[in-house]
């Protein structure tokens, strides 16, 4: 007889995580876990509380509740957790001071992790010199630095917020084509944060969607392919007949009825107009205008 | 180990400009002057290899004395600044999220700071103040070789002098950086909290500690006449140029570094540099945490 398999340990996990700024809660109790080998996208709106849940995983803040990231409290042990945890906050964040040599060479230095090169491959055919200044990189070189210095970062999980914000849309395509090809395999993680939903889409294995600290998604993409069906409808009978099954989102397009629902069986929605699995985008703001589940204190 | 001498260094490459490429221009221009002020007239070089001839031991002590006083003061100056400065540079600079993703915490940090302000900026300083003083007694051997004097005996006692001056300026510095190490780490502390801002508020804290005093416990006749200021003058002072240095500046005697060092070593208190050392530490951990808590403002 086999032994039964040993239950994989999830790379994070959160339970009952809360954080107050102030008198005001921005995170209410968020459980979670997620296992090791996934692509994890973190969607919210500003201020839904997503880069205060990265940080939390990334010991840059304190919170209540309990939150584990490779088995260690990212808050209690940040620079021992930041040998397999690598992240990029800010592209912007990179030390201007230092030439792009300068900056592998310390790095070398200070994180055991990291392979200059390595570095240096994933720079070849750019236009990045190791005699160059950070400071005088434009933003899209930045960015292709930035990924340079996390992908040559033997990590187990890497946390990406907003790391395209203010990237055009050729250099933003690029960064996460160089992620998936030259960086991911089945043992590493990745958890990323955008408001360019619909460009991460594809990478995707996990979704979770926050809305004012409260997590109201969290599915593997292939569920939520299967429990969320997209209703394109122009006749008033079939939109009537549809709204009887309670969709969660409704909104007009171009004069058709645009519905989204959720466990609703697919035969009981084919006769009423055209199917498909909606958009992640189009999924998020259907989700979002839900009745919020800890509503705001009225001043 | 290796960690911590590469955050030194970056703090090496962070502000090189204050304390290598700054001091290296002051040298050069210095000694551009002097060779410009000698090729048009303005100083007479025979005059000058003269004096050099007539005293020079005395001349090539002096000088140096000033130049590595000199030097000490830049040192001392810049270093405040560095501090007030360096303590609160990645937030500044909006890089401190990128520091936070390396595996070296916050105190590890703020301690290679204080750590280039004890090693690698004097250690800059003290070359510099060699090179200058080498550079002066260039002028002089040259001016005095003008005047028909000089030979391998002058350059024999040069190289004696430079030896002892070189080595006193190197126990003063070490001296004067444990003896100032706790006001260099409350400006990085009070730095890492509010900024620049630390420049003024580390003048005003210490009067509105005395201040403070004065109200509570009664003192002299004004607010500054009270233990902690006198506590704190005590402290701000290094003995340096009471005992051998005034006495040996009223005689012939060549400088002495033995001397020197005997005299200086004996009269500075151990006691205090300990109580200085663990301030240093407190306030540096206690930074660390309000960095700890504050990724970006």
């Amino acid at each position: 007889m086999s032994e039964p398999a040993a239950p994989i340990e999830p790379i994070v996990a959160a339970r009952g995580l809360r954080k107050k700024f102030g008198r005001k809660e921005i995170l209410h109790g968020l459980d979670f876990d997620i296992p090791p080998g996934r692509i994890y996208g973190l969607i919210g709106h500003n201020g839904a509380g997503k880069t205060t849940t990265l940080n939390a995983m990334l010991g840059l803040t304190a919170c209540a509740g309990t939150i584990r990231v490779l088995g260690l409290d990212p808050f209690a042990h940040r620079a021992r957790l930041m040998r397999d945890v690598a992240f990029i906050s800010d592209v912007a964040s990179l030390p201007r001071f230092l030439r792009v040599r300068e900056l592998f060479s310390l790095l070398s230095s200070i994180h055991p992790n990291f392979s200059p090169d390595k570095a240096h491959a994933f720079l070849q055919g750019t236009d990045l010199k190791p005699e160059l200044k950070i400071k005088n990189l434009s933003k899209g070189m930045l960015a292709q630095l930035h990924l340079a210095v996390v992908m040559a970062i033997d990590a187990k999980l890497l946390v990406l917020d907003e790391p395209t914000l203010g990237l055009d849309i050729t250099y933003r395509k690029r960064f996460y084509r160089r992620l998936l090809e030259d960086y991911m395999n089945e043992e590493r993680t990745l958890i990323i944060t955008t408001h360019q939903v619909d460009e991460i889409e594809f990478m995707l294995s996990d979704v979770m969607f926050i809305r004012d600290g409260t997590l109201i998604l969290h599915q593997p993409m292939e569920a939520v392919a299967q429990n969320f069906i997209q209703l394109v409808s122009n006749d008033p009978a079939q939109r009537a007949s549809a709204r009887a099954l309670g969709p969660v989102f409704e909104e007009t397009r171009f004069g058709q009825t645009v519905m989204i629902f959720e466990g609703v069986d697919r035969s009981r929605l084919q006769d009423l107009g055209a199917l498909s699995s909606p958009t992640l985008s189009d999924l998020f703001v259907a989700l979002m205008q839900r009745p919020t589940a800890i509503p705001e204190p009225t001043p | 180990m290796k960690a911590f001498v590469a955050l030194i260094r970056r703090e090496f490459l962070e502000h090189r400009g204050a304390f290598l490429v700054g001091p290296l221009l002051l040298v050069a221009v210095l000694l551009g002057s002097t060779i410009l002020a000698f090729t048009v007239g303005r100083i007479d070089a025979r005059f000058s290899g003269a004096l050099f001839t007539a005293a020079p031991m005395r001349i090539y002590e002096w000088g140096f004395l000033g130049f590595a006083f000199a030097w000490s003061l830049y040192l001392v100056a810049t270093l405040f600044f560095y501090c007030a400065d360096s303590f609160a540079a990645d937030k500044r600079n909006n890089a401190m999220l990128f520091w936070k993703s390396m595996p070296v915490s916050d105190f590890t940090v703020l301690l290679s700071k204080l750590g280039a302000a004890l090693t690698i900026f004097p250690a800059t300083i003290f070359v510099i103040a060699l090179l200058s003083g080498a550079l002066l007694f260039g002028v002089a051997v040259s001016t005095s070789a003008l005047n028909g004097g000089g030979g391998f005996a002058l350059l024999g006692n040069v190289a004696g002098v430079y030896a002892q001056v070189a080595a006193s300026l190197l126990l003063v510095l070490a001296l004067g950086l444990l003896w100032y190490l706790p006001f260099m780490a409350f400006v990085g502390a009070l730095a890492t909290l509010v900024g620049r801002w630390a420049i003024p508020l580390s003048l005003l804290f210490p009067a509105l500690l005395s201040t403070l005093e004065w109200v509570v416990l009664g003192g002299g006749w004004q607010p500054l006449s009270t233990r902690t200021w006198e506590y704190l003058q005590y402290r701000a002072d290094f003995p340096l140029t009471q005992g051998y240095v005034e006495a040996w500046s009223t005689t012939a005697a060549p400088f002495s570094f033995a001397a020197f060092a005997t005299d200086l070593l004996t009269r500075i208190s151990w006691v205090q540099i300990a109580i200085g050392a663990v301030f240093a530490v407190v306030v540096v951990y206690l930074a660390s945490q309000y960095r700890r808590r504050n990724n970006r403002d």
